[in-house]
């Protein structure tokens, strides 16, 4: 029987998008991240779909490349295996549309994240992870490097000294060791993983949508940008923003200290 | 120049700008943004200066903009863009080129921009009671003041974006444990502290300091290698400086040095 390996649900303004590969820990095979790509693609060009909420089925989040399986791509012209070719025909475009995504993406890591699990992970905007969820960096262990975008976020959110020790090393952390580094933004009990990250990704979906976008887009560039460059990024989507419906809203109920009915325009 | 709202106090090297709208928690009007903005280049242009201290009169220290401020341009059409380019940017550009050191007394909330002013500043201490707010997605707005740029240095990709998307209010040690902010004391005690601080840095050696802020600026859109220059260029200036003359010889003699900012 064809798998559905990833499960596609939106309710309440939020696509929850659910790797469903719990026999192999929702090891990420081809056809994987090619419907992950193609629902993300779908978030970005429906305009009802204002969050986006990515967990794993069973007891892990997702175990990273499917070695077993069509996870390592191509052969190629030299008899060895191109590792390089599904990285920029499948993951690399998956992370970057993640990322480019103008709608907020939650993280509910629900179990263990290895390899390029634990950086599907960190490409999202914020991570709630179950208490027994680890963050594992597997890839020294099989000679290879943290890919699917780890060598940047992980210096990025943790620092330089733990980046390097953790992708050296291959060390699995723990959900709140991980949340101590601000891996993770939250650590949440097993049982109201679920709950609250629905919670959250509703209220983020009924929130100024284009506040959330302008945010993701000023935090992409942050990492390259001087300060002076940044600034004026700054002032340039404040300008746009401070045009729109929701800012006017904002203020109003602010002033009126009411809460804010956004509308995501 | 005299100031309405804000005050600035000079005392032998240290500058002290206190906001000064306590009834409205400091937040920021038209016409204090303006005066914080001459305020910053009166003070780069005075040699005698040679640290700055920051901090709020009242129970706040600063609550971000003023949007009830009535020379605030509200209507559809106003263009927040500009208020930034005009006044702001150039305040944070400012603090962060200053040859001196800037230290932050956090006395009470710091929303908005308020949290950048501290967060922009070298060195920020907080009272126990104040708290830090990215609040301007509450309003459909994104940070402003650098704080896009701050937040992910100073706490990592993952937890900026909660910040800046959530829009939580972290209380002062919790900032301290993130790395927001240098110190946390008891409110009693935090103007004392952060005076000291900034007294110490006054009287220190100001051209060192100066070179630190200046290569710690450059840090983050460098390599290691182009540091290392960095680092040799302004140290080979450090060196010939009557500061690190006096520094030499006050460690030889194991007495204090006596520095001049020279």
């Amino acid at each position: 029987m064809e798998e559905t390996p990833v499960l596609a649900a939106v309710q309440s303004g939020v696509l929850t998008l659910t790797l469903n590969r719990p026999q192999r820990l929702n090891a990420m095979s081809q056809p994987l991240i090619a419907a992950l790509g193609e629902q993300i693609a779908r978030a970005a060009s429906d305009s009802a779909i204002r969050a986006v909420l990515l967990t794993g089925t069973g007891r892990g989040f997702c175990a990273g490349a499917d070695l077993a399986g069509s996870g390592t791509g191509a052969i190629g012209a030299d008899g060895k295996p191109d590792l390089g070719a599904v990285m920029e025909s499948h993951y690399n475009p998956l992370i970057r549309s993640i990322r480019a995504l103008p709608k907020p993406v939650i993280g509910a890591i629900n179990g263990v994240a290895a390899g390029g699990g634990a950086n599907l992970a960190l490409a999202c905007d914020i991570v709630l992870a179950a208490r027994s969820a680890r963050f594992d960096q597997a890839f020294v262990r099989i000679s290879l490097m943290p890919d699917l975008g780890g060598t940047w976020f992980l210096p990025h959110t943790v620092g330089d000294a733990r980046a390097r020790a953790l992708a050296m090393l291959g060390t699995s952390v723990p959900a709140e060791e991980a949340a101590r580094m601000g891996m993770v933004w939250q650590v949440i009990d097993d049982a109201d993983l679920m709950a609250e990250a629905t919670n959250l990704a509703r209220k983020m979906a009924a929130g100024p949508t284009l506040s959330y976008a302008a945010i993701k887009q000023a935090m992409n560039r942050a990492g390259t940008n001087t300060l002076d460059q940044q600034l004026d990024l700054e002032r340039d989507s404040q300008r746009a923003l401070g045009k729109s419906a929701d800012f006017k809203e904002g203020v109003a109920a602010f002033l009126a200290k009411r809460a804010a009915d956004f509308k995501g325009r | 120049m005299a100031y309405e709202k804000i005050l600035l106090a000079r005392d032998s090297g240290l500058a002290t700008i206190t906001l000064n709208a306590p009834d409205r928690l400091n937040a920021v009007s038209r016409k204090m943004i303006a005066e914080i903005k001459q305020c910053w280049e009166e003070l780069a242009a005075d040699a005698s200066v040679r640290a700055v201290l920051l901090t709020g009169a009242g129970r706040g220290f600063c609550a971000g903009a003023d949007l009830a401020d009535p020379d605030r341009a509200a209507s559809a059409t106003a263009d927040s863009g500009a208020a930034l380019e005009q006044f702001f940017n150039p305040v944070i550009r400012a603090m962060r080129s200053i040859p001196k050191p800037v230290v932050s007394a956090v006395n009470g909330v710091a929303a908005g921009v308020g949290m950048s002013f501290a967060l922009a500043s070298d060195i920020a201490i907080a009272g126990k009671s104040a708290s830090f707010l990215q609040a301007f997605a509450r309003i459909g707005l994104l940070p402003d003041g650098g704080s896009t740029w701050f937040l992910p240095r100073l706490v990592g990709d993952q937890r900026a974006r909660a910040l800046a998307m959530l829009a939580p209010q972290i209380s002062a040690e919790q900032a301290r444990q993130w790395g927001l902010i240098w110190d946390v004391v008891d409110d009693a005690a935090l103007m004392t502290t952060a005076t000291e601080i900034a007294r110490k840095l006054a009287d220190g050696p100001t051209l060192a300091l100066a070179r630190i802020k200046e290569a710690l600026n450059q840090s983050t859109g460098n390599d290691l290698s182009q540091q290392l220059d960095v680092e040799r260029d302004s140290q080979r200036v450090l060196g010939r400086s009557d500061d690190f003359k006096e520094g030499v010889a006050a460690f030889l003699a194991k007495r204090k040095a006596d520095f001049k900012g020279k």
